[in-house]
């Protein structure tokens, strides 16, 4: 298998407010292979929306170079297997939803209307291809994106902030339909600044913030360091001195224990204690690092970079370059 | 992708080329012929295109609604107010003939002093609008018409003005049968009767064929004028010696015109009091019908002339006739041999502000304009009368006038400085005052008390009232 | 060929469900049915009134609607994002901004169209004559604007790759006036004795650059059926072929400008 996008110091700057120039994209080395489903992961402002726009084609690059299946940045070939839904879309909200994939199917002279029929099904919206969009719920309406990102059957799908505003549902068949492309080897590059659940069917994913790529790598390897919390009654202080794990939280009273284990330790020796000694299993919860946690660790300078939270109201695009 | 954004700039410049080859080239002209707007300031001096252009299709609106308000300043009288109306109203719409006509009337002749003598300051610019009205309104006969019409009826001088406008008014295909007519008399009026007499016949028989054509009353009345018009003018050219004239056999008939009688003017000009002023004198023709021209005006008026001015030397529709300059013109009547006229300058200080030092007084006598019965004796130029001291030829050409000029200046009007209560008098040197005779009622019931009655001799003095049409 | 025609299509679909242009259109629908009120010259000129004003009416309308129609059909795709839906297809951009275009003569084209057929019925019922010889030749006005509006669009679309909807309404608005009044004061100025060589230089080459908006002003003869004109579609053909090549003037320069554009 071969790269879908490849990225070699692909960066893009503005001009900042205070006067000089600031790269909202700096230095990027990305690289996807075809057939993942890829996360691009980060907080608002981050720069996931400019890279997709570069991707694209869209806006063009200050500096460094990227490729889309071996071929530069904005090449028509290109755009006719890939396909794109824009964060927070909108759609003309005269015509139908059937009239949406009509026009959409047009750019790329599909003129078939079971096409278009079936991929409404598929984005559960046959009963509503007639309505005009403009009476489509924001749920709606980012599923007639999803179809119309479907039209040409693309190879690799640029999905920026697929779930933003929408009900936890929603995301589940956003989630399902994701699996769907995995199973039929499209590959599929989601930007998200939170880890919902589509995020966590990611293969691999890439922490972005302020434009450089943070950490990279599966997402259960990034998500690492998670605890487990172990809760007992009917516990002797004795034994809760004979607890040896020195990464285990010990904390007892009135015969009641609670451990709390990093998730790489085995938790089964200790239960099995605790079973033996008489007591009894209360409760074991494993607790998984948030995205949260793991932006807040990569921003507070965890791993030697010290960069800063952005303001989400710098997030708002600009009109003018 | 650079080669082809180099073709892209080499398309653009060709077609801005081309365009610009085109539009200066080969659309300006035809479009400056045909669909220019027609609103521009005349000489440039009014520009609405650029203020109103945005309006370019409302100007027929705006010139029908401004036109209806100037009507209601009519009804007024607020004569003032109308001005401007009517300039902005042809100027967005030159094509309203109406107001035109109705402008030019209106400049030309509502505009008087308080004893209805009408401000001739404004007569260039009636005449301009004149102009500017036939030249955009080509296709029809009516501005030509009534251009034509304000040289024969109110300047009453320089007539070959009025002939020309009339032939033009008679080329467009809509002129009204009878008011062609008209044209025949602006001959006579320039001395030309074989043309008018030319006219007369033409017209005849057009009327005639019109009248195989259609059986209708004025047909038939107009053919009847004609013919009568044509009698007369025949008679005339006989009578009057013009046929003989031509023929060089005048010497040897005896025609009404011969010979040449003096009409032996004298006149007096009497300052009576600040910007009053008393006009007398004598006028040796017994028969009513005279009227002599007296003019007072600026020495140095601008493009005055003996006897009146440039009329239509400007093409400037003015607004505003010169303010500060000084034309008052009148028609002193001759009854018994005398004329007696008090002029009041005084309740007019817009129209007469005197505010130039010298003022030149003209007396003009035209017989071009005088009633045929007048004419019958001293003929269509002035063949049969003559003036001892004032008989001018130079000052019309083809023409015998009775002309002279007095000069009085600014104090003497205004009674001021030296001449304070001294009375001012300019006269001609052959004035003789008639005795105890002080104003124009007396001068009438007491007809024997002339200084030196004169027996004009006037042949055809029974044909008084024989008028034309 | 094709996603031009598909985004010109759409963009005619949105034009004609504008509100702000459905109202504009409707005033001048307004002002056509109750000009005939309106006219209240005298016989001789109610004629010239009525059309002089109907056209005008025609006129200022699709001003105003070709105005505000172009200067935001960029802008608004740009703020709304369907134009990423659009570029990230396989149409070039290029191809997009010939389709707006394309798009909004339509619109132009349909709403002109309705006004035009209101002008006709209106004089037909007003001046009583119902024969198409006679009324056939009022539209040849509302053609002739139709072209001067393709030419105003094509305005609008090159500022606004470059420049805000309100700085473009003010520049096109104005190019508008000063194209459909300088060459009246070009005219003008190269009569006249008085003025420098220079500044005639200047005027004689801002005449030649400047798209002359007044050439499509053809309503004079129409309002004064006695002027008489030579070569009447020879002239219209003239000016049209003029109004291509600026519009293509306009569209290559909007390209390349758009080409490089951050949407
Ligand atoms: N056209 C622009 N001009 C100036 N700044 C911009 C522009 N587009 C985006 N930005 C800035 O770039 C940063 C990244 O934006 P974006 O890529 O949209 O972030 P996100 O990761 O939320 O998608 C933000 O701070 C934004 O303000
Ligand atoms: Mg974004």
């Amino acid at each position: 298998m071969g790269a879908a996008i490849e990225t070699k110091n692909l960066t893009k700057s503005y001009k900042s407010k205070q006067g000089g120039r600031i790269n909202v994209v700096d230095h990027l080395n990305l690289y996807v292979e075809e057939g993942e489903i890829f996360g691009f992961l980060g907080p608002n402002g981050a720069g996931k929306t400019t890279t997709i726009k570069m991707l694209l084609g869209i806006i063009y690059p200050t500096e460094g170079e990227g490729y889309v299946f071996g071929k530069e940045l904005g090449d028509m070939e290109v755009h006719r297997i890939i396909s794109y839904l824009p964060e927070k879309p909108y759609y003309y909200e005269h015509m139908t939803g059937l009239e949406i994939l009509r026009f959409y199917g047009s750019l790329f002279g599909i003129k078939d209307d079971d096409l278009f029929k079936s991929l409404l099904e598929k984005v559960n919206l046959a009963g509503d291809m007639t309505k005009t969009i403009n009476q489509y719920s924001k749920g709606m309406q980012q599923r007639i994106g999803l179809a119309q990102s479907l039209l040409n059957d693309p190879k690799l799908l640029f999905l920026d902030e697929p779930t933003g505003g929408l009900d936890p549902i929603a995301h589940i068949e956003i989630r399902d339909l994701i699996l769907q492309f995995r199973a039929e080897g499209k590959t599929c590059f989601i930007s998200s600044h939170e880890l919902s659940d589509v995020e966590r069917i990611c293969d691999r994913v890439a922490i972005i913030n302020k434009g450089r790529i943070a950490k990279q790598g599966p997402l259960d390897d990034l998500l690492k360091g998670g605890r487990i919390e172990i809760t007992a009654t009917d516990i002797t202080e004795a034994f809760s001195k004979t607890i040896q794990d020195k990464d285990a939280i010990v904390s007892f009273s009135h015969g009641r224990l609670i451990v709390d284990l990093p998730d790489d330790h085995n938790p089964n020796a200790l239960l099995d204690a605790v079973r033996s000694s008489g007591g009894t299993i209360v409760s074991v919860i494993p607790r998984r690092k948030r995205l949260e946690d793991l932006f807040l660790e990569t921003v507070s300078g965890h791993d030697g970079s010290s960069v800063e939270i952005p303001n989400p109201n710098d997030a708002k695009e600009g009109a003018e370059a | 992708m650079k080669k082809s954004k180099s073709m892209l700039i080499g398309a653009m410049a060709v077609l801005a080329v081309g365009q610009g080859l085109m539009s200066s080239g080969v659309i300006l002209p035809q479009w400056s012929k045909n669909y220019k707007p027609r609103a521009e300031g005349i000489d440039g001096q009014l520009g609405p295109d650029q203020l109103l252009f945005a309006l370019a299709g409302f100007r027929e609106l705006i010139a029908g609604i401004l036109w209806v308000q100037a009507d209601r300043f009519f009804e007024t009288g607020n004569y003032d107010a109308i001005l401007p109306i009517i300039r902005l109203v042809t100027l967005l719409d030159p094509k309203q003939i109406d107001v035109y006509s109705t402008g030019m009337w209106h400049i030309g002749y509502n505009f008087t002093d308080e004893e209805q003598r009408s401000d001739r300051r404004y007569i260039p610019s009636a005449l301009a609008l004149g102009k500017e009205g036939a030249t955009k309104n080509d296709y029809t006969y009516e501005m030509f018409f009534e251009t034509g019409w304000m040289w024969y009826h109110k300047v009453q001088d320089d007539f070959p003005k009025a002939v020309d406008w009339f032939l033009q008014a008679q080329e467009k295909k809509d002129m009204q049968q009878a008011r062609k007519n008209v044209l025949g008399m602006a001959y006579q009026r320039n001395g030309q009767p074989d043309k008018a007499l030319e006219t007369y016949l033409r017209l005849y028989n057009e009327s005639d064929a019109l009248l195989k054509k259609e059986q209708i009353y004025s047909h038939f009345q107009n053919k009847e004028t004609l013919e009568k018009n044509a009698d007369n003018t025949l008679i005339r050219m006989i009578q009057r010696g013009w046929l003989a004239e031509q023929e060089g056999t005048f010497d040897q008939g005896s025609y009404d015109t011969k010979p040449p009688f003096d009409v032996q003017f004298s006149a007096r000009v009497t300052v009576e009091e600040a910007r009053v002023i008393r006009v007398e004198g004598f006028w040796g023709v017994r028969p009513v019908g005279t009227r002599v021209r007296f003019i007072l005006r600026d020495s140095d008026y601008p493009d005055a002339i003996p006897g009146g001015m440039l009329w239509d030397k400007t093409d400037t529709v003015s607004l505003d006739p010169p303010r500060d300059r000084t034309w008052a013109q009148d028609e002193l009547f001759v009854r018994n041999q005398r004329f007696n006229r008090k002029l009041d300058l005084s309740k007019d200080p817009t129209m007469y502000s005197f505010l130039q030092p010298e003022y030149t007084i003209e007396f003009y006598y035209n017989p071009r304009v005088a009633p045929p019965h007048i004419q019958d004796k001293f003929g269509w130029s002035g063949e049969g009368m003559t003036d001892k001291n004032f008989l001018r030829t130079d000052v019309r050409e083809g023409s015998r006038v009775v002309f002279t000029q007095l000069t009085l200046t600014r104090d003497q009007i205004l009674r001021r400085g030296e001449w304070a209560d001294k009375v001012p008098i300019v006269q001609t040197k052959n004035f003789i005052a008639p005795r105890n005779v002080r104003t124009e009622d007396e001068i009438l019931v007491t007809p024997g008390m002339l200084s030196e009655p004169l027996e004009p001799k006037l042949n055809k003095g029974e044909r008084l009232g024989g008028g034309e049409n | 060929m094709r996603p031009i025609l598909s985004i010109a299509g759409t963009t005619v679909g949105e034009a004609i469900r504008r509100r702000v242009l459905l109202i504009i259109l409707l005033v001048g629908i307004l002002f056509l049915a109750i000009a005939p009120g309106l006219s209240i010259l005298s016989a001789r000129q109610e004629r010239a009134v009525l059309i002089g004003l109907t056209l005008g009416v025609i006129q200022l309308t699709s001003v105003v609607i070709a105005i505000v129609l172009t200067v935001y059909m960029i802008p608004n795709e740009i703020e709304r994002r369907t134009i990423y839906t659009i570029l990230c297809k396989p149409v070039q951009r290029w191809q997009f901004l010939v389709g707006k275009y394309l798009g909004a003569v339509a619109a132009l084209a349909l709403m002109m169209a309705m006004m035009t057929v209101v002008l006709i019925v209106v004089y037909a019922i007003q001046q009583q004559v119902y024969s198409p010889d006679q009324l056939a030749p009022l539209a040849k006005a509302p053609v002739m604007f139709f072209v001067q509006m393709s030419l105003l669009a094509a305005v609008a679309i090159f500022f606004s790759t470059f420049v805000t909807p309100l700085v473009n309404f003010f520049l096109s608005g104005g190019l508008y006036l000063i194209g459909s009044a300088f060459s009246s004061f070009f005219e003008s100025i190269s009569q006249s004795a008085n003025v420098q060589p220079f500044a005639k230089g200047i005027a004689t080459f801002a005449n030649m650059i400047l798209p002359n908006f007044a050439y499509y002003n053809v309503q004079n003869p129409l309002i004064n059926p006695q002027q008489a004109i030579q070569n009447e579609t020879v002239y219209y053909i003239q000016v049209t072929v003029y109004g291509l090549f600026y519009i293509g003037i306009l569209l290559v320069g909007g390209i390349l400008i758009f080409d490089r554009r951050e949407v």
